[in-house]
């Protein structure tokens, strides 16, 4: 009986690959130059804008909800956890989007890749996808629960968004111009970014 | 029934398929997939010929359906190749992936051959069909899900290839594991189902294929000046972001 299933589930699963495959429209033309800049921006956006440290800590942090419960009338209590609930969706909805240029970038650039290796591209689509689950469970759980609601979800994400940009940062490496690369070394030592 | 209708109009369609590959010079172009269409005709002729007399009938009709399910493995190499050709990566990754999944299934049907205790001819011989169809649909929904995964785009023809074959696969593949469960009295239904999904393939098969329609081809770096210019004015807005910074800095 078990065996049926299975072979029944075999053949119902390639029938509904099928009738995707028919409904499908024409895919997205990927893979030009204008592509790699977006994806250059986006591993920007997230290693500078949305994935630092203090970044979030400052929006996950307790000590400001203690500080606004012990100090705060009802209606300021209320307002504060309000902002701090549509920060911090709009957190997880910016890095959502800038995850998925990412993982839109490396497909586009690594199916012409001939060098292209199974386990890595597994280990990728992997933390894709777990990203992107993680993202929607935070999503949910901030809703639910509120901006203090999700600690270890955050700690997830933001772990194997980092694993994720550093396999990005590699694929990248070619749009670093050298000698920005060696001004930004220079330039770090007084203070001053770039 | 059905199947004494859909055989001769299914013999048209062969027919008709093959004279426009030959009439498109599509032919070359599609050479496993011409073939496997060529045996299935030649087969399908002589069969039809033939089943008049029963004996001629019983005696070749399972070594003609093994030829050309064997054969049927072409269509499989077929869509591989033409599907992901122009997508190195992206075809390195689907052989890797079929060879896997033909490995393991054909490891998993052989261990569950070899632990059975009562063996039939005609049984094992629908479950061997059974079994290799469940390694063509498998190797098909991996290429499938490649080609879904990497957004690649693929022409009507190579769809039509896919659509119309897994179409066949995935109904012979429920109609040959409900007649091992059910036993000898399916054997109608099953006929009659295999015959109309062989006949829908066909159809699929002769609208997609009527005029060529190779893939599209994929975006390239290299190829044409709008890769280079958007690189260019990335790098340009990269260095006035930095001429920004650097006027803040000096600024302050």
């Amino acid at each position: 009986m078990i065996g049926l299933l299975l072979y029944l589930l075999v053949g119902a699963g390639l029938l509904v690959f099928l009738w995707l495959l028919a409904r499908r429209k024409g895919a997205p033309v990927e893979g030009c130059g204008r592509q790699f800049v977006e994806a250059r921006q986006a591993l920007r956006t997230l290693q500078l804008g949305l994935l630092p440290e203090n970044l979030i800590e400052r929006i996950f942090d307790r000590e400001d909800f203690r500080y606004v419960m012990a100090a705060s009338p009802a209606n300021i209590r209320e307002f504060f956890l309000r902002e701090r609930k549509r920060i911090s969706l709009m957190w997880v909805r910016r890095v959502r989007c800038e995850i998925r240029n990412l993982m839109q970038f490396h497909l586009g650039y690594s199916r012409l890749h001939a060098k292209l290796s199974l386990l890595a591209e597994i280990r990728l689509a992997l933390d894709f996808g777990l990203l992107l689950l993680a993202c929607r469970a935070l999503r949910i759980l901030l809703y639910m629960r509120g901006p203090y609601g999700a600690g270890a979800v955050v700690g997830v994400l933001t772990a194997a968004a980092g694993r994720v940009c550093a396999a990005s940062e590699k694929s990248l490496a070619f749009l670093n111009p050298p000698a920005l690369e060696s001004f930004r070394r220079d330039s770090a030592g007084d203070g001053a970014t770039i | 029934m059905l199947s004494s209708l859909l055989w001769p109009a299914g013999l048209l369609l062969e027919f008709a398929l093959l004279a426009r590959s030959v009439q498109t010079k599509t032919f070359t172009k599609y050479i496993y997939f011409y073939a496997y269409i060529s045996c299935v005709f030649i087969v399908s002729v002589g069969l039809f010929i033939g089943h008049s007399r029963t004996e001629f009938y019983e005696a070749w009709y399972w070594p003609t359906q093994f030829a050309t399910l064997a054969i049927g493995f072409g269509v499989v190499l077929e869509v591989v190749r033409q599907a992901l050709a122009a997508y190195p990566g992206a075809e390195r990754f689907a052989w890797r992936a079929s060879c896997a999944v033909f490995v393991v299934t054909f490891c998993y049907v052989e261990w569950h051959v070899a632990s059975r205790s009562e063996w039939s001819t005609v049984a094992a011989t629908v479950e061997l069909e059974r079994d290799l169809r469940v390694i063509e649909a498998l190797v098909l929904a991996t290429v499938l899900a490649i080609v879904f995964y990497y957004h690649i785009e693929i022409g009507k023809n190579v769809t039509g290839m896919i659509v119309g074959f897994g179409a066949y696969v995935g109904v012979s593949l429920t109609t040959l594991a409900l007649r091992s469960f059910l036993g000898p009295g399916f054997n109608a239904v099953w006929g009659d189902l295999q015959t109309a999904s062989y006949f829908f393939a066909l159809i699929v098969w002769t609208v997609a294929l009527w005029s060529y329609s190779p893939n599209p081809a994929p975006p390239s770096t290299e190829r044409g000046n709008g890769g280079y210019d958007a690189l260019v004015r990335g790098t340009r807005a990269q260095l006035e972001s930095v001429r920004s910074n650097l006027r803040g800095v000096a600024g302050s």
